[in-house]
């Protein structure tokens, strides 16, 4: 696979947790940050990487500042973050950096400052062109504010500048969403992130949609939407690369979520952040308080952690691989864990290719545009195999 | 020796035939305030929850009558139902009296007919009681109307009461041993007994209800069993108290337990005749009858791993119950199971309610089916059951099926919404008469099966809970059937195969299409699900694909939450029955299948 060699390195991830205010579909681990929890934060986030010291041998060459809002620490904050990192893990001169930032915190000194820090990638939430739709969502900007930060992001030089935008709003139609594309599309960005509006248990949207006074858009209407921004950026240039994922140049593709989907190692840092180092994941304290406590007491604020077997890896690396449009390399799975689910799978895989979900190139399976649909479901038809070490332990 | 009075109390569901028991026991002292509880001899939990008795028990009462003498009444309690009519023959040939009971304010229902006649076919002496008067809804005089020209019986004779209060019991007892006739039989001839009833018991065996009609019974004796021809030792007598009581014998005329080393229900008949081995009767007791399942269903297991579990509680079941049949079965898409025979949809029901209660089982049952005659073009004559067994149709000649005789009762207005149902349901030589003022008696031929398809919900809904049905089954005559099957994506999913009449195998089919297609999840392709005779498509439904599922965001390397979803979803799959490439829920099946009866 072409970007084989550009993903084998690890990854690092930090998270910051803070919020102007909670988005009512948000159910990462967020919180509203005044001045002095955001200093301790620093703080302890410095203390968490000292922590990790020696831990890892290969250098690291992404690194992502997600959250959160990591626009909602100062620069100097920022710098003192990435200062850290710097001293006490291993981080690769050509390591490329992201970072998220709300349309609400870009002002020209701002976009100077995280360019002077090496920001790669610029991520701006700007979700929707339509005031009232970011109303709904309870963000705290507006149209122009976008469109205003995009433009002071390109004026600052960030060699990709990204927009986030969220669809399948409650009763959306597609000409809505037409427009925001358009709307988007305006400003030429190199990488568009495209999210299906999804409403998870516990969060404000939840308990709206439990009381009955909110319905999410069906499912016809949202598999619409789906086709409907594939076919669209595609016909302007920005092939999806994956579900979610759309880019003008395979050079402005995320680097670092590619990680995520390669089984590559990855190191995350901050409240919630999970990490894998090829065999095991695990994962930090949710909550600031208890992750504070832990590093506080000189520990790796670990709250829990699993042994993946070659089964749970494999099964992994066909439900993230169907979310891209590369696929899944088959060959890899077997070479990498031992499994051969192509022997096991004869007939699925002739199902679903019969079904249009699906088409085989060589040892790969890609997925068409219906099958990134229902990428979810494709790796439930799969049959796990055991290792063929184990079968080979059996007497001849 | 105390005079005996041998009777039974015979009503429709719900005229308060067992709460009228518990007030004779309670007055003869069978039990001390402090045990009883209301309708002590239903003793099951489904029989208490419903109201009505399928298992019957059988008591002995101490009375000491008006004229200062001591009797033994025998009350010999009989199953509420139609379905076990076998059951209420025996009781009634035990006794010499029946106590026919009415509630004050429903009036005479067709079971009561049914009931009454079945008593006069027994010659037996019948005590008409108005029941519940003290309702406000009573209605003694239309019921004495009622007494007079439904049933022929003479109107003034009926006693009184309210079984719930405990009026008028006095007045029954007396009218028991002052009109019922004692028992006759001659205690010198040679033994002759009959099992009206058995029950299984972990400890003794079987034990035998009986009625000694001459001779006498006793411990030590060989005993042979006329049906049956085996011969057994009698162990132990006794009288059926709230529990047994031994004696040393029972003579000619009394009721009361017999056990003789039987293993199993299934050693014995019931109905069959006791006699003395060495000094044998003439000839057995008559009215023997088979009790034979018309009903049919297979009984298979939710999962998988309880078919063991199932088997073993069938066993256990059938200890008590001699006409439960069951033999292994097989569906592709269920598993193994058992293919039960019962004499009715509420035995069924019964056996059902009881595998799931008392064993913790969960189950699925397959559309019940009557029995067919198949004749072959061969001449050849083969009974069907099982629509998997059912011959190639160019084999066939012609199929029969069962018949019964309807008996519906019901006031006057609902006579057009009920006729028109029993012709849906392919009734025949429908006729009606009035009874008494408003009352009528509707009477059809129509196939048994007709029945076994949600007739009796229907006929109590067109008549706002008025109508009563009771059934005999007739004979067999020649039916149009075919076999319908449901296809998923072109597989025929066995267990959904049925047997039906051919002007009904469309709306059938379609029901079931369309039930199927409310309850299998939308896959990834889309679904065809339709109904077929042979190679002939009559009803169709699609489930079409879904299209959308993936989540928006794999976000911060959380990818551990989102395999264990997978893995769940995984999980669930596994739980389903796979039909071609199509995953079936359990749920479909159970949605499909629970429509058929209720």
């Amino acid at each position: 696979m072409a970007q084989a060699g550009a993903v084998a390195r690890p990854g690092l991830y930090v998270h910051v947790p803070f919020c102007s205010a909670i988005c009512p579909y948000c159910d990462f681990s967020v919180l509203p940050g005044d001045p002095a929890r955001k200093g301790r934060f620093v703080a302890d986030l410095i203390a968490e990487a000292r922590l990790w010291e020696g831990a890892w041998d290969e250098p690291f060459d992404t690194l992502y500042l997600g959250g959160g809002t990591p626009s909602s620490l100062a620069p100097e904050q920022l710098a003192r973050i990435l200062e850290a990192l710097r001293h006490y893990l291993p981080i690769a001169a050509s390591c490329r950096l992201s970072m998220e930032a709300n349309p609400e915190d870009v002002d020209a000194a701002a976009v100077a400052a995280w360019r002077a820090l090496g920001v790669h990638t610029l991520s701006l939430g700007v979700q929707s062109f339509d005031a009232a739709a970011l109303r709904f969502l309870g963000r705290r900007h507006t149209p122009a504010q976008s469109r205003r930060s995009v433009e002071l992001a390109r004026e600052a030089g960030f060699p990709v500048v990204s927009l986030d935008l969220i669809y399948a709003l409650p009763g959306q139609s597609q000409e809505d969403w037409r427009r925001q594309l358009a709307a988007a599309l305006e400003l030429a960005p190199p990488h568009l992130s495209c999210y299906e509006l999804t409403i998870h248990q516990g969060t404000p949207f939840g308990f709206r949609v439990a009381r009955g006074a909110l319905s999410p858009a069906p499912e016809g209407a949202r598999a619409a939407l789906f086709h409907l921004t594939h076919d669209v950026l595609a016909d302007r240039g920005l092939a999806a690369y994956e579900v979610s994922s759309f880019a003008a140049a395979p050079e402005f593709r995320s680097r670092h979520n590619a990680k995520y989907w390669r089984h590559v190692p990855y190191l995350g840092l901050g409240p919630s952040a999970h990490s894998f180092d090829g065999s095991r994941r695990w994962w930090n304290e949710r909550k600031l308080g208890p992750w504070q406590q832990r590093v506080a007491r000189g520990e790796r604020p670990v709250a829990g952690s699993e042994s993946l077997h070659p089964t749970d890896l494999a099964l992994e690396a066909l439900f993230l691989g169907f979310r891209t449009t590369d696929g899944v390399d088959l060959a890899a799975i077997r070479q990498r864990w031992g499994l051969d689910l192509a022997a096991a799978n004869g007939d699925t895989i002739a199902a679903l290719a019969a079904d249009g979900l699906l088409r085989r190139a060589g040892t790969w399976l890609v997925p068409t545009a219906a099958g990134l649909a229902v990428a979810d479901s494709l790796a439930a038809r799969f049959e796990m195999t055991s290792p063929p070490g184990r079968a080979s332990m059996m007497p001849a | 020796m105390p005079d005996i009075r041998n009777f039974c109390i015979i009503a429709h569901i719900d005229h308060g035939k067992s709460t009228l028991a518990d007030r004779l026991i309670q007055r003869c002292g069978g039990v001390d305030k402090r045990d009883f509880r209301d309708q002590i001899l239903d003793s099951m939990d489904i029989e208490r929850e419903r109201g009505i008795t399928i298992k019957s028990n059988t008591i002995t009462l101490s009375y000491t009558a008006g004229d200062g003498r001591d009797y033994e009444l025998n009350l010999i309690d009989t199953p509420g139902h139609v379905d076990f009519s076998h059951e209420v023959r025996r009781s009634l040939m035990s006794c010499e009296g029946a106590l026919l009971l009415i509630d004050a304010s429903q009036g005479v229902e067709a079971q009561t007919v049914a009931n009454l006649y079945l008593a006069l076919e027994y010659d037996l002496e019948i005590i008409p009681v108005i029941n519940k008067i003290d309702l406000p809804a009573a209605d003694v005089e239309r019921v004495r109307e009622e007494i007079d020209a439904d049933l022929g019986l003479d109107p003034f004779e009926a006693v009184l009461c309210s079984a719930k209060l405990g009026t008028g019991v006095d007045d029954l007892l007396e009218a028991i041993v002052r009109r019922l006739p004692p028992p006759g039989g001659d205690p010198q001839a040679p033994l002759s007994a009959l099992i009206f009833d058995a029950e299984y018991d972990p400890y003794r065996g079987v034990v035998l209800m009986c009625r000694v009609q001459d001779g006498a019974v006793e411990p030590g004796q060989r005993v042979h069993f006329m049906h049956t021809d085996k011969e057994h030792l009698v162990e132990e007598v006794g009288l059926l108290r709230l529990k047994h009581v031994p004696r040393e014998r029972l003579t000619a005329g009394e009721v009361g337990y017999v056990i003789a080393g039987v293993k199993t229900i299934q050693d014995i008949d019931i109905g069959d005749t006791i006699t003395d081995a060495a000094r044998p009767a003439a000839a057995p007791l008559p009215g023997y009858k088979e009790a034979k399942p018309v009903v049919f269903s297979s009984i298979y297991p939710m999962a998988t791993d309880d078919y063991e579990d199932l088997a073993a509680a069938l066993d256990k079941l059938a200890l008590n119950d001699a006409a439960l049949t069951y033999e292994k079965d097989s569906s592709s898409a269920l598993g193994f199971g058992f293919r039960c025979g019962f004499l009715g949809l509420l035995h069924l029901d019964v056996v059902q309610e009881r595998l799931q209660r008392h064993f913790g089982l969960d189950l699925l049952l397959s559309a019940p089916s009557v029995r067919y005659r198949v004749t072959l073009e061969t001449g050849e004559v083969v009974e069907v059951d099982n629509p998997a067994l059912y011959p190639d149709p160019s084999a066939i000649d012609h199929v029969e099926e069962p018949y019964i005789k309807a008996s519906v009762m019901m006031p006057e207005r609902y006579i057009g919404v009920v006729m028109e149902l029993v012709r849906e349901r392919r009734g025949v030589d429908t006729t009606f008469h009035y009874l008494a003022v408003g009352r009528v008696e509707l009477v059809s031929q129509l196939p048994l099966a007709e029945v076994l398809f949600d007739f009796y919900d229907r006929l109590k809904t067109v008549t706002q809970g008025y109508g009563s049905f009771d059934y005999e089954l007739l004979d067999q005559r020649p039916s149009d059937l075919v076999k319908v099957d449901i296809l998923v994506n072109g597989e025929p999913v066995d267990a959904l195969a049925q047997l039906v009449h051919r002007d009904k195998a469309r709306p059938r089919a379609l029901h079931y299409c369309e039930r199927l297609a409310e309850t299998i999840p939308r896959q990834q392709f889309k679904i065809a699900v339709q109904g077929a005779i042979g190679g002939q498509i009559i009803a169709r439904t699609t489930i079409h694909a879904y299209r959308k599922d993936v989540t928006a965001k794999c976000y911060g390397g959380d990818i551990t939450r989102k395999r264990k979803l997978l893995e769940k979803q995984k999980e669930g799959k596994k739980r389903m029955k796979v039909v071609g490439t199509v995953e079936i829920p359990q749920e479909a099946f159970v949605a499909v299948l629970k429509t058929e009866k209720s």
